[in-house]
């Protein structure tokens, strides 16, 4: 499961939102963005432009 | 009669007829021409650093000497049996964890596709597939290779295949890698039962932003049920012409099931083992070392990519912190080799915060990255409540057994 939190940072008040993704043993904790571009990578087929045999 | 020194040829005596004489010399001649006979002739040594090797018994050959810095090699293939292969003592190996003795994320079983499994080795599968890898121990003795006592392999067994694949993986970081070179990939392996096949498959991803990733694959080779090195030569294709992006690798799989890429080798089950894993230039295997060749260099060649730290309850984590509002809480933790990139994400299970200045230790909050470099990150805990009184010092520290903070800057 995946929750979103928004925390602000105390020094500069800039809000950065954070995935956080539960698992059987604890969580993953990453920001929204890095989550977000992992999840299209991840949903990405292996591009194969030149198969070679050797 | 008289015999010469060093080959014991029979010779006239001073005193012997002069009628003798035809004999004797056509004696001493067959004697040498057989003689002769059994030599490599000066002939065979073409040029400087020549050395004769046999193509077969009493067949002598010229071998021409290798470029600066090889070592000859024994080598089936060629008519000598040997050749010169570019072999350095050390660093051969471009594969980390080869012979699966770093296990940071303490793993059991695996059965998704993009997981890591020993360390720097991810799953790779796709299409309807049932699988587990679970890391397995050697019998002390029974390691495949005399002299060099493993400790744990890699096992998977596939129970449905249809129309998929399904294999192991590790990104070598650099697309650069092998590029334009002929590599052996090397391991041992051994089926559970029957004579399934395997393949090798080097991909090679030009990142974020670069060209797209070529695969060349290798001709699959059937294993059997004992343990035996198979080696895969595989020609990696020039990037001349590519565009590298970030985080480029070169991809090495060994698939044991695969419909879908290319291999031939079809929908399998059955279960696999693998160990000894080693990728290095030339066209033949050489004698396998990890890539670091010690136990430490290893795992400090993992934390590159990947750093867990686990402890027990209370033990501490990141053990300089304080509190920076009456909600959070930031430690700052030391990485113990540079990373690859800032960490791109943490791992965190049953981490308290530990408030030295009002001895309470609290469960309930939330740690993120609140800044990450290559060397250090700063981890913030965030309450949901206003708890702290700002500017108290505090450490985030275990609350179970296998508590851990793990940090994560893989390919």
């Amino acid at each position: 499961m995946v929750k979103y939190i928004d925390l602000t940072d105390p020094l500069t008040q800039e809000v950065t939102t954070y995935a956080i993704i539960e698992n059987a043993e604890g969580y993953e904790s990453m920001t929204k963005v890095e989550y977000d571009q992992r999840q299209a990578e991840q949903s990405t087929p292996i591009v194969i432009d030149e198969t070679k045999t050797k | 009669m008289a015999t010469s020194p060093n080959y014991g040829w029979l010779e006239p005596d001073n005193t012997d007829l002069v009628k003798n004489g035809a004999l004797s010399i056509r004696t001493l001649g067959n004697a040498i021409d057989t003689t002769m006979a059994t030599m490599t002739p000066k002939s065979t040594y073409t040029a400087k650093g020549s050395i004769a090797a046999a193509t077969a018994a009493s067949t002598p050959a010229n071998l021409a000497v290798g470029n600066n810095g090889e070592t000859l090699v024994a080598d089936s293939s060629t008519s000598t049996g040997l050749s010169y292969q570019a072999n350095w003592a050390a660093a051969k190996n471009k594969i980390i964890n080869g012979d699966y003795r770093i296990n940071q994320r303490g793993f059991s079983s695996v059965t998704a596709n993009d997981t890591y499994t020993f360390d720097r080795w991810r799953t790779l599968s796709g299409g309807t597939v049932t699988y587990a890898f679970t890391p397995q121990t050697f019998t002390p003795g029974t390691a495949p290779v005399a002299g060099y006592e493993g400790s744990t392999f890699l096992q998977c067994a596939i129970s449905a295949a249809t129309s998929s694949y399904i294999g192991i993986s590790q990104r070598i970081e650099d697309v650069r890698t092998f590029a334009n070179q002929s590599i052996v990939v090397s391991f041992w392996a051994k089926a559970a039962s029957g004579t399934p096949s395997v393949d090798v498959v080097v991909n090679q991803d030009f990142g974020s932003g670069g060209s797209s990733s070529v695969n060349t694959i290798g001709t699959k080779q059937a294993i059997s049920t004992s343990w035996t090195r198979y080696s895969f030569k595989i020609t990696v294709p020039s990037i001349s012409g590519k565009t590298i992006g970030t985080s480029s690798f070169t991809n090495v799989y060994l698939l044991f099931s695969d419909a879908i890429i290319g291999s031939g080798v079809g929908d399998q089950t059955g279960t696999f083992q693998i160990w000894g894993f080693q990728a290095e230039t030339g066209t033949v295997a050489t004698a396998f070392q990890t890539a670091t060749g010690t136990l430490q260099g290893e795992l400090a060649a993992c934390q590159r990519y990947y750093w867990r730290q686990t402890v027990s309850t209370n033990q501490p984590l990141a053990p300089t912190g304080g509190c920076a509002t009456a909600a959070i809480a930031d430690s700052a933790l030391y990485f113990p080799v540079t990373m690859r990139l800032n960490p791109s994400s943490i791992e965190v299970s049953n981490v308290g915060f530990y408030n030295w200045g009002n001895g309470s230790i609290y469960e309930s909050g939330t740690i993120t990255s609140a800044a990450a470099t290559l060397y250090a990150i700063n981890l913030r805990y965030t309450h949901g409540s206003n708890v702290f009184t700002t500017g108290q010092s505090g450490a985030l520290i275990g609350r179970a057994a296998s508590s851990y903070i793990g940090i994560n800057a893989e390919l």
